[in-house]
């Protein structure tokens, strides 16, 4: 299955405006993808509440997966929206 | 989980409770949960203003028909003590075109928030909590569902 670790960047973590922004952008992307945190607990990335729940701060390491056709562009493009500070656009 | 992350039923006073609320619109509902965590001595009255900013900014709307409006990063410095307030409408109040019945407001100084906003969402992510919240009509309700995860940490 196609998956990525990166490091959130957000200063704030991922929470209110980073989360939302995040799991708005993985619920357009047409692919379900799963958003594990390094704990190892693993939601849809696209719930926002999944998102909040898993609690992710600043600079932790988090895996995206998804074993859709066609998955790795998506992949590719929430990994960069994990990739920048959300919080300061 | 940090080792600062209080219980989320120590955050929220009785008084932060208003579960027979009514509001105009949105604003007017962000502006309750405000004044409920002013009313507990929680903020300054600009954490108001930045609550409604942030709400500008993006809807803090997570579905199960709650919302949890809190302040903005700058409005962190009106922040005294970490506090929720929790303010039933339930007659619903148009958020952005979805419909909320529960906004439950945020304090929370530094990090703290990324605890709570944790282990609420842990709440609302079970259906069945999340509409025997939408359902509650006593404190008790809502301090034995917030209680529920508190046990998990």
């Amino acid at each position: 299955m196609p998956e990525r670790t990166v490091t959130v960047a957000s200063s704030v973590g991922l929470h209110a405006r980073p989360a939302s922004l995040f799991s708005q952008a993985a619920a357009k992307v047409g692919v379900p993808v799963t958003l594990t945190s390094a704990a190892g607990k693993s939601v849809n990335a696209a719930s926002i509440l999944g998102v909040l729940s898993l609690g992710i701060g600043s600079g932790e390491e988090v895996t995206l997966a998804s074993d859709a056709e066609g998955s790795e562009g998506a992949l590719d493009e929430l990994v960069a929206l994990l990739s920048r500070d959300l919080d300061k656009e | 989980m940090s080792d600062e992350s209080k219980p989320l039923t120590e955050l929220l006073a009785e008084q932060s409770i208003r579960l027979d609320a009514t509001a105009t619109d949105r604003d007017d509902a962000i502006r309750q949960a405000g004044q409920a965590l002013l009313d507990a001595g929680a903020i300054d009255a600009s954490y108001i203003d930045a609550m409604l900013e942030r709400e500008n900014s993006v809807s803090t709307f997570v579905g199960e028909g709650v919302a949890i409006p809190h302040g903005t990063l700058a409005g962190k410095e009106a922040v005294k003590d970490d506090a929720l307030s929790v303010i039933r409408f339930p007659a619903t109040v148009d958020w952005d075109g979805n419909e909320v019945s529960v906004a439950v407001g945020i304090a929370a100084k530094g990090n703290g928030h990324i605890a709570l906003l944790s282990q609420l969402a842990t709440i609302l992510l079970d259906p069945e909590k999340a509409a025997a919240l939408r359902g509650a009509t006593t404190p008790e309700t809502v301090y034995e569902l917030l209680a529920a995860t508190d046990e998990d940490e």
